[in-house]
């Protein structure tokens, strides 16, 4: 194996990008195809860095810097296929895990399923990559950190957060001519404020791709507000409401639709909410309330994501669902063969269409409802009506006559997303939002807040 | 049968290991490699130069090996090498950490200064004494999973052929359509050094079989599953052999089939046998999770939540969880558990306790070396119990449960005997859909397989099951609990906790146990 260049990291102190160049991507893909002897062969890379910021209990608890450089080698003889994956990337180390991944390649089952690696590819342009974020410092993490802490300080209650953000870059190449580089950033800042007896709790987040979408003074101050006003709560009863879901409530929901609802393989196959009575799918079928629509772009503006899937599938926008008509199904390399049509990358972001409908707007429709803030620990609970369950948490009021009056114990919720898709009253403006529930910068989704009926609250939950 | 290889080829493959489940003979536990010894020796120096009152550092070697299938072919055979140091260091009473894969001296060195200096910059910000508790020197420690086969000397060839011969024998059950399986293989070594002195070498190994099969519908109407067959394991490859995928995989192919014509189940209040398949999820969500101190404390308030076991002065040795017959352990030593281990990453030695003892609440689990002094006053347990731990090199350590564990009856009861004691009821197995709130009340269960007990035998099929409680209630109404030879493990490869998110392995054993006047939703 010919003598690697050196593979320079960037520092988090040096104000250059994190992770490694394209040239230092198209550089090292090179030297691992010149000595690979399979078939064919496709170098997967990720590098770059991960700072962290925690707070709880008014103070900082941890925070760190997390620096990685992976290689993921599959080799293929035939249709026999294996994958072995490194951060070890000295010269012997290399050699070892093209050697490795072919010896374990050929003694691998065939995958009837395989199919040859791709060759060169048109991506669509993705400028993801913010220095506002990429160069945010440790220094600067603590004082936005600070902030929260002196907002939760000054109203007698106790903050705990998290400040996560992801700067690097990814390359896919193939022994067929395939080069694809991308890279972005990524920063998510969340904040619970909880009074010091624990009888309530607020939360306010922000994500995105560029540090400064990242409100800090507003999440903080929107955290303490929830807190507050959700003080002396009362239990209401459970039941069927009409329901002003705030963004980050719907997008914890829609984060479920990214996750494989839009696979026509599933479908196909009986598996799905999208499969068709009798087989086949539903695509052309109207399945929503007519305003819903769905898209992915990988180009979308702090929502940027990779416009190639790890086999160097080319991901481009596509349109999901149309005026509430499921248009379009995501179709492997493999599915696409055997149903002759072209694939199609699942989604990797996913951007919900919405309407003009302030958050005022919303509760002033309601006549009796619960205004929900946001969700935890959504857990499927039956595929084919895509149902799940989960819980209320950080705020949930009583809505009556187009005001909020009261605050109320949390639910249980137990719901179709697709009948929610259908329910749809009022829509608002869309927006990124943090949605998944560990707060680390996730799949970038942005969906308006919505006004949907009868949302099925199953039980009371005591929890704070 | 189209498969691979016959039934008599896969006993012969498994033949050379022996089928027996009980506790294997400990393979010599390795020593540190003096490079990385000196790495981490580096570290701590490093750290030190920089401000740090302590420090530990960590290099680990990860190693995982996939071996899927889906039917009649492979979808995946991967193999992932992660190798890095941490360092974590503690300025004033902050913590800063940093991690790096580059494993030359001069990289190592900045990454330990780089840990000092980011506690030192936290540390401005708010500022607060901490105090470590005291900790044994352990100047040459060593440790390895217990067991007879390293999984890693297991061709992959083997693998694979065990994986499709079960599949082929799921496929023969009229109405599967779908079989998928999946075997995960882990090794890790892990050096720790810390300040105190302590150097510590341990290699973890564990086992994650998987096995869906799906049964749908002669219309396409519907579709039923059957998956979680076999629990993930600290234990080497003959765990794999003693499961018998091949032999065993009818049954579970029938369950999927028949759950396709199962009668839906009436929702109301029924009492709950639940095995140790499904039980041990119930322990880990309401029992092992809010009894972890971080969370009492406030640490995890921002995505795990908080507990209902709090404030500790006003639960510890006071609050009522279960009847008598409740005992539950935090256990590091449990054979064949997923968080057992010599030593957790701040070199505190394993330790088995118990949390809640005769149904009272008596410790907190989850406690690090930072954390235990706020409970001291109450339990008079002034060292820590062993709970640090990070993922992988790249993670800093923080508080995670050890192996939180049901004690079985002392009596002889049998499953049937606690199914005996049930007239209308419904007897569980597997684990299946799971959700609980943020302090631990509400949660909801499903499972995988349902059958409705009448007058103390298990009468039919039933489907669309999940159960709903609030935690002190539930194990309060726990009623009969099985004896020791109903006793087993459940475990997960993948508890989350954290942020920036960690993963723990963690196993909790259990016996059957009934449950009376449980609300039952059904989930059609």
């Amino acid at each position: 194996m010919p003598e690697p260049a050196q593979i320079q990291e960037s520092r988090p102190d040096t104000r250059s990008r994190h992770g490694l160049s394209a040239d230092e991507m198209r550089s090292l893909c090179d030297r691992i195809l010149s000595v690979a002897k399979a078939d064919h062969t496709r170098v997967n890379i990720e590098s770059g860095m991960r700072g962290f910021t925690r707070t709880a209990t008014n103070r900082i608890t941890t925070a760190g810097t997390t620096n990685d450089v992976t290689v993921r080698l599959t080799s293929v003889f035939g249709k026999r296929i294996a994958s072995v994956e490194t951060n070890r990337l000295d010269m012997e180390s290399l050699a070892r895990t093209v050697k490795e991944c072919e010896d374990l390649a050929r003694i691998s089952p065939e995958n009837p399923e395989y199919l040859p690696e791709l060759g060169a590819q048109r991506y669509a342009v993705v400028n993801g990559y913010y220095t506002t974020t990429g160069d945010l410092t440790t220094e600067a993490r603590a004082r936005a950190a600070a902030l929260a802490i002196t907002a939760a300080e000054t109203s007698k209650t106790v903050a705990a957060g998290f400040i996560d953000v992801r700067a690097g870059s990814q390359a896919v190449a193939t022994s067929k001519g395939l080069f694809a580089y991308d890279s972005g950033t990524g920063v998510a800042s969340t904040l619970t404020v909880r009074t010091r007896d624990g009888s309530s709790s607020g939360w306010a987040g922000d994500e995105g791709s560029d540090w400064t979408t990242i409100e800090s003074p507003r999440i903080a101050a929107d955290a303490v507000r929830k807190c507050q006003q959700w003080r002396g709560k009362t239990t209401l009863e459970p039941g069927k409401y009409d329901v002003v879901l705030e963004p980050t409530a719907v997008g914890m929901l829609m984060l479920r639709m990214q996750t494989g609802a839009f696979d026509a393989r599933q479908a196909d196959e009986g598996r799905a909410y999208f499969s068709r009575k009798g087989g086949g799918n539903r695509v052309g079928e109207k399945l929503f309330d007519e305003r819903v629509t769905i898209v992915s772009d990988p180009a979308s503006p702090n929502a940027e994501t990779s416009p190639f899937t790890g086999a160097g599938l080319p991901v481009s926008r596509e349109v999901w669902v149309e005026n509430g008509v499921l248009k379009n199904l995501s179709y492997s390399r493999f599915w696409a063969d055997q149903k002759q049509v072209a694939p199609k990358a699942p989604p990797t972001n996913l951007i919900m269409s919405g309407g003009d409908a302030s958050l005022d707007d919303m509760i002033k429709s309601v006549k009796r409802g619960v205004l929900l803030s946001r969700f935890w620990y959504i857990r499927p609970l039956n595929p084919r009506v895509m149902s799940y369950t989960g819980l209320t948490r950080d705020g949930t009021f009583l809505i009556e006559n187009g005001k909020i009056t009261r605050p109320v114990t949390n639910f249980r919720f137990n719901q179709s997303l697709a009948e929610l898709l259908q329910n749809v009253e009022m829509l608002g403006r869309p927006t990124r939002v943090a949605a998944s529930e560990d707060s680390s910068v996730g799949v970038p989704i942005v969906v308006p807040a919505l006004t949907v009926r009868g949302f099925f609250m199953s039980s009371v939950s005591d929890a704070i | 049968m189209d498969s691979p290889i016959g039934r008599r080829d896969f006993v012969k493959i498994a033949g050379g290991a022996t089928l027996a489940l009980g506790f294997a003979q400990a393979a010599p536990a390795p020593g540190p490699d003096a490079a990385e010894r000196d790495l981490v020796l580096l570290a701590l120096d490093a750290a030190k130069s920089a401000g740090a009152t302590y420090a530990d550092a960590r290099i680990t070697h990860g190693l995982f090996e996939a071996v899927g299938t889906r039917e009649r072919q492979i979808t995946n055979v991967t193999k992932t090498e992660t190798y890095g140091i941490g360092v974590r260091a503690l300025v004033g009473g902050s913590w800063g950490f940093s991690a790096t894969r580059d494993l030359s001296k001069d990289a190592i060195a900045r990454t330990a200064r780089d840990a000092a200096l980011i506690a030192a910059s936290n540390d401005k910000v708010a500022p607060v004494p901490m105090r470590l508790a005291p900790v044994t020197r352990v100047a040459d420690g060593r440790w390895i999973t217990p067991h007879e086969i390293d999984p890693f000397t297991i061709p992959i060839e083997q693998k694979a052929n065990l994986l499709l011969t079960t599949n082929a024998e799921a496929l023969r059950v009229k109405g599967v359509r779908f079989v998928s399986s999946s075997i995960l293989s882990v090794r890790e070594r892990r050096l720790i050094a810390t300040t105190d002195g302590s150097m510590i070498q341990q290699t973890i190994i564990r086992l994650n079989p998987d096995l869906t099969i799906t049964a749908v519908a002669a219309d396409s109407s519907d579709f039923q599953t059957r998956g979680r067959v076999a629990a993930p394991a600290g234990r080497g490859w003959e765990y794999i052999v003693g499961l018998n995928l091949p032999g065993n995989v009818q049954r579970w192919a029938e369950e999927a089939a028949m759950k396709l014509t199962a009668t839906t189940v009436e929702p109301g209040t029924w009492d709950l046998v639940l095995h140790p398949s499904h039980l041990w999820l119930t322990i880990h969500e309401s029992i092992a999770h809010p009894t972890e101190l971080d969370r009492a404390l406030g640490y995890e308030a921002n995505y795990a939540g908080t507990t209902f076991l709090a404030p500790p002065e006003k639960v510890l040795k006071t609050f009522k969880l279960g009847q008598e017959l409740m005992t539950v352990q935090a256990n590091r030593n449990e054979p064949g558990g997923c968080a057992t281990v010599g030593w957790d990453d701040e070199g505190v030695a394993a330790t088995s306790y118990p949390i809640i003892d005769k149904g009272v609440f008596v410790n907190y689990q989850s406690a690090t070396r930072d954390m235990v002094g706020w409970t001291s006053s109450i339990t008079g347990v002034k060292a820590s119990p062993g709970h640090a731990y990070g993922q992988d090199w790249s993670a800093i350590p923080f508080p995670r449960m050890s192996n939180v564990s049901l004690m079985a009856a002392k009596q002889d009861l049998s499953e049937e005997d606690v199914i005996g004691a049930t007239r209308r009821g419904i007897y569980i197995e597997g684990d299946g859909s799971y959700s609980i709130d943020q302090q631990r009340y509400n949660f909801q269960f499903g499972g995988q397989v349902f059958w409705e007990i009448r007058d103390g035998k298990k009468a039919r099929m039933l489907r669309d099951v999940a159960y709903v409680a609030r935690t002190p209630e539930f194990w309060r109404s726990m009623s009969v609990i099985g004896g020791p030879r109903t006793y087993s493990l459940g475990a997960s490869f993948s508890d989350a906790k954290g942020q920036p998110g960690q993963l723990n392995a963690v196993s909790h054993g259990c016996p059957i146990a009934l449950f009376r006047n449980v609300t039952v939703v059904n989930t059609a």
